[in-house]
């Protein structure tokens, strides 16, 4: 089944060249997706096509059709995607309009005619699940960048939607930051939420995605699993430096030895296999000496 | 002897209704260096910079640039030594046109004319923007946006740029762009300051990095003495980058960057059976 289903989908906004073209693209229920590519691929285009915001806020042309939950986003509105699809912008503090985290929180749910006790109850599990819990009260323009980013993240999981398309979710954040946000993005996604991110550094997604897809200049290049993806990159000359650095090693190294190692998503398996590797080497040397 | 441009002593500050954001914190950068500043968000970067910019004032400390107290300088008074270059873009561009953007600062300094049109087109054709001169600003990709607030810096013919985090949020093409530009810059003896979380860009392009944690100066040294595995770095919210993280798993292995990595394992391999010369 079909979270979010792309048919030869074409996009210009208004006054611009066509940002999108012919793209078909299926993004399956429960599925981890992460968009990349080079800047001006069109990749928040495309995130902004299943939020609906694109072409409904934005006007311009759109060729062929894109399917959000069964729904022709089209012919729907983007209140009634918004039901579907919660998103969060690259530009996270736009979209934030309260005063405290609470009230920012429960913005979504007061105009969608939620009585208070289930608000409070909500909103304080949308908290605890960003990490934000006990901040209730803090106004929103004293949080850090990155407590900004959880709290959008937490204002779009309160209304619970099945469909989540993140642009950039850890942008602002260091190391530590940004793992928080994809562990908890895939806690949600093993929860049953489909989600979708927009992500220039593929070294955070490598865990969790299940299905990467790289645009280039509006077009899709490429769609498969991490590692048909990866190496698919691996062999563009203008895409390659968008390969995470321990998958750079692992393909320089079975280019160079002609073996095929492991679709490695951590560093642990990664060292460990590398390890397997040189002590097995190391035991030969010792033995034929 | 290179010439100390920055010295930073026993800097305290304090944000009103919080604790200490920066405690006693010595920091000194010589003419030349490529400085990497990191630390946690939250750990006392941007503020520290921002004190050296006198953006803020600090409680107690002093701090000197190239050997004058800054206490009694004003902004406006550090733009003409040190380029600052903000996080978000946006927040610094302000003119219609990239070219006038860049002439600003050059013509508040009262430059002449022919002078503004000089470092202008100067500072252009570093960053690359020469054919954007004519374009709006708002419209430009987020890289080139930051190309134009690099390029109003420049124009001002500072001795030092101070950048914070400004590859957060590229894509590897644009971030490594920018790192090209911020070398070439450095050799042309712009004295560089980056505040940033990523690793890989440490290890591959700064000469010294200090670390910041919750206010204190927990490490100044050069990237390898960071990575080399005799600090806790964890604790410190880093992460080495993955070449040296795997190469510390590795028996045999010491390793900076991949390409290392990947020569120092294939020997490894060789070394048993020839089969993969």
């Amino acid at each position: 089944m079909m979270a979010v289903n792309f048919e030869h989908f074409s996009y210009a906004y208004p006054n611009s060249g066509v940002v999108l073209d012919d793209i078909t693209l299926d993004i399956p229920v429960g599925s981890f997706t992460v968009i990349t590519g080079p800047s001006g691929a069109g990749k928040t285009s495309l995130a902004l096509a299943i939020t609906g915001v694109v072409p409904h806020y934005f006007g311009g042309r759109q060729g062929g059709a894109v399917q959000i939950g069964g729904i022709t986003s089209a012919q729907s509105s983007m209140g009634e995607l918004a039901e579907q699809v919660g998103t969060v912008l690259a530009d996270y503090e736009s979209q934030l309009v309260a005063l405290t985290v609470a009230e920012e929180v429960a913005f979504g749910l007061e105009t969608s005619g939620f009585n208070r006790s289930q608000i409070a109850e909500r909103v304080s599990q949308a908290l605890m699940l960003v990490g934000l819990a006990g901040l209730e009260e803090r106004e929103v323009a004293g949080l850090s960048g990155g407590q900004k980013q959880r709290l959008a993240i937490a204002a779009v999981l309160v209304t619970a939607p099945d469909i989540l398309v993140l642009d950039e979710p850890a942008s602002a954040l260091d190391p530590e930051g940004a793992a928080g946000i994809y562990e908890l993005l895939h806690t949600l996604n093993c929860q049953g939420k489909t989600v979708v991110v927009v992500e220039h550094q593929l070294a955070r997604v490598l865990p969790y995605a299940s299905q990467v897809v790289v645009l280039q200049a509006g077009s899709l290049q490429f769609a498969g699993d991490l590692r048909q993806t990866l190496a698919f990159m691996w062999q563009q000359p203008e895409l390659r430096l968008g390969v995470p650095p321990m998958w750079a090693i692992k393909l320089t190294l079975e280019e160079q030895t002609g073996l095929s190692l492991g679709d490695w998503k951590t560093e642990e398996q990664a060292a460990t296999e590398l390890n397997k590797l040189t002590r097995t080497c190391a035991e030969g040397v010792a033995k034929s000496a | 002897m290179p010439e100390t441009l920055l010295n930073i002593q026993k800097l305290v500050f304090a944000y009103k209704n919080a604790g200490q954001t920066l405690a006693e914190v010595d920091f000194a950068v010589n003419t030349g260096e490529f400085v990497a500043l990191v630390g946690r968000n939250g750990s006392g970067k941007t503020t520290l910079t921002r004190l050296a910019m006198a953006l803020i004032k600090p409680a107690s400390g002093t701090i000197y640039f190239q050997g004058k107290n800054t206490a009694t300088m004003t902004p406006a008074d550090m733009a003409c030594g040190i380029g600052y270059v903000f996080q978000n873009p946006d927040r610094q561009i302000f003119r219609d046109t990239v070219a006038k953007e860049v002439a600003y600062g050059p013509q508040q300094l009262g430059f002449a004319p022919e002078a503004v049109n000089e470092t202008v087109a100067w500072a252009l054709s570093m960053t690359g923007l020469t054919e954007l001169a004519g374009s709006f600003p708002r419209l430009l990709s987020r890289g080139q946006k930051q190309k134009v607030a690099i390029a109003s810096a420049i124009a001002m013919q500072p001795k030092m740029l101070i950048l914070d985090e400004p590859t957060s949020g590229q894509d590897p093409w644009d971030a490594q762009n920018l790192m090209e530009l911020l070398t070439n810059l450095n050799q042309q003896g712009i004295t560089i300051i980056l505040v940033t979380h990523d690793m890989e860009i440490i290890a591959k392009y700064a000469t010294r990095v200090a670390v910041l944690d919750r206010g204190h100066k927990v490490f100044d040294g050069t990237p390898s003495e960071l990575f080399a595995g005799s600090h806790d770095i964890a604790a410190w919210g880093l992460l080495p980058p993955t070449a040296v993280a795997l190469g510390q798993q590795l028996a045999g292995v010491n390793a900076q960057n991949e390409t290392e990595l990947v020569q120092q394992i294939m020997s490894i391999i060789k070394g048993r059976t020839g089969d993969y010369a």
